[in-house]
């Protein structure tokens, strides 16, 4: 089969740009996303029932509907009810985050309540308070282990911010699509698009390696 | 055991079965199909009223046009939706689908990867903006949020007047979120198909919108028949696409469905 590698060069400089949008989507989301997800965390393991459903009731449904159609919610749905027209910043930025946020909650969770309740104990009996117990103690036994899950979490964000294609914010796939429109060839495009973010997750989870070893 | 397998086998079988019943494929045999041949034709039927699914029917204008063509060529035909994608591909390739018809404008930038037929119907892209827009034109869109179907005419024509990588050319993967978009604010104007415009407007009398023809910015545009290069169909089906036009059976078709009668005779010259 014939590639055109000489459409693909013309369209380097668009694929470029659009790299950069994801790249930037996707570093605020999972900056917003997990210091939702912290709280969320937090409240899902609250002592009492009452205050553990609404986070449980979160988490449930941003994990238990597809992105696809949460990115069409919060663009025709949740952005125009606030500032009455359509905006596919704020978009890509709000649905990314609030996804992420469910499933951050949860490597939260499991990232603490995997370390042993004795170690807890052991804490307080040792005159610490609650806080630093969590502090000194928990916290830091626990993100040694939340590291990989977060890595995971970022890589499939990266990949899940294609879906954004769908309301036209200008990532990676949206320009693919241009390419496609163009000229109507499928493999130019969507490998092109696919090397791209092979190439942002593999350096991703190259660089999640080394964190993991240096924590 | 042996009977709890057997079960889980035949309903494993009947979803498959379900499934493939599902895929939309209309068979439908030819007229005098003396010879035995055969094609299979790709659509990707999202498209009303050029092609759409009517539940797990496909129909359309096109749908028409290709049955009527295929009667004259006395050649046997199916016809699958496989979106637009697949479509692509699987014509490029011609192994699976020997053609495509789904509204495929001929450009010469396509032309280098397709062969197509002879054109078997003129189209414009038609502008819709809401009622008391300040539009008036294709080049008032220079600077406003401008929203199509990605991978169409619409999407090309507006990349030479707003630039290719402008991003207030928004670019959705379907007329029906390009007009959602329109309806929630965050576009000035939508451009498409005249079909496909007038048939949105038409449904929608509540929403308010316009549809504006711009002749002078817009020229006509054709659909053809898609094939892979070189393919020997184009030689075969060109001739039934000729006299089906010229013999009223083509006008016939066009009346059903757009109310109106084709020009035809500007339709046999435009090659």
């Amino acid at each position: 089969m014939d590639f055109r590698f000489d459409l693909i060069v013309h369209y380097l400089p668009v694929f470029l740009r659009g790299t950069l949008f994801t790249i930037g989507v996707s570093i605020v989301s999972i900056l917003i996303g997990s210091v939702l997800g912290l709280g969320i965390g937090f409240g899902k393991m609250a002592p009492r029932a009452i205050y553990r459903w609404p986070f449980h009731l979160y988490i449930n449904f941003f994990r238990g509907t597809p992105l696809y159609v949460q990115i069409l919610i919060v663009h025709f749905g949740l952005i125009p009810a606030f500032y009455g027209t359509t905006n596919v910043l704020m978009t890509s930025f709000i649905a990314l985050s609030l996804n992420s946020a469910a499933y951050s909650a949860e490597i939260f969770r499991a990232g603490i309540q995997s370390i042993d309740p004795g170690q807890r104990e052991a804490a307080l009996s040792l005159g610490m308070s609650k806080w630093q117990a969590m502090r000194f103690i928990i916290l830091p036994q626990a993100i040694k282990r939340m590291v990989p899950a977060f890595g995971n979490e970022f890589i499939v964000l990266v990949k899940d911010s294609s879906l954004l294609a769908l309301v036209a914010a200008p990532e990676i796939m949206f320009w693919s699509n241009t390419m496609k429109g163009q000229y109507l060839r499928i493999w130019e495009p969507y490998l092109t698009a696919a090397l791209i973010y092979f190439v942002l997750t593999y350096s991703l989870s190259k660089l999640l390696n080394y964190i993991e070893r240096k924590v | 055991m042996g009977i709890g397998k057997k079960w889980a086998m035949s309903a494993l079988a009947a979803c498959f079965m379900l499934t493939m019943a599902g895929c939309g494929s209309n068979n439908a045999a030819g007229g005098n199909a003396a010879a035995g041949e055969s094609i299979k034709i790709a659509t990707d039927a999202s498209y009303a009223p050029m092609e759409y699914m009517d539940t797990d029917k496909i129909k359309g204008f096109d749908i028409d046009f290709i049955k009527a063509v295929m009667e004259e060529a006395g050649v046997k035909y199916t016809i699958t939706n496989t979106g637009w994608d697949t479509m692509l591909t699987s014509v490029q390739q011609g192994t699976e689908y020997q053609a495509g018809v789904s509204s495929v404008s001929i450009t010469d930038e396509r032309k280098e990867t397709y062969d197509y037929s002879i054109p078997y119907f003129e189209s414009t892209n038609m502008i819709m903006v809401k009622e008391g827009s300040d539009i008036k034109s294709a080049l008032d869109l220079k600077d406003k949020v401008v929203a199509v179907q990605g991978a169409t005419t619409a999407d090309t024509l507006m990349s030479d007047i707003m630039g290719v990588d402008n991003t207030n050319l928004k670019r959705f993967d379907s007329n029906a979120v390009a007009l959602m978009e329109l309806n929630a604010g965050g576009a000035d104007a939508v451009v498409a198909d005249i079909a496909i415009v007038n048939e949105y407007i038409k449904n929608n009398p509540n929403e308010k919108l316009t549809g504006i023809l711009d002749k002078e910015n817009f020229g006509s545009e054709y659909y053809g028949v898609l094939y892979p290069k070189g393919s020997e169909w184009k030689a075969k089906l060109d001739p039934a696409i000729k006299t089906v036009i010229e013999n009223g059976k083509y006008a016939e078709i066009y009346k059903e469905w757009f109310g109106e009668e084709p020009d035809t005779a500007a339709l046999l010259s435009a090659e």
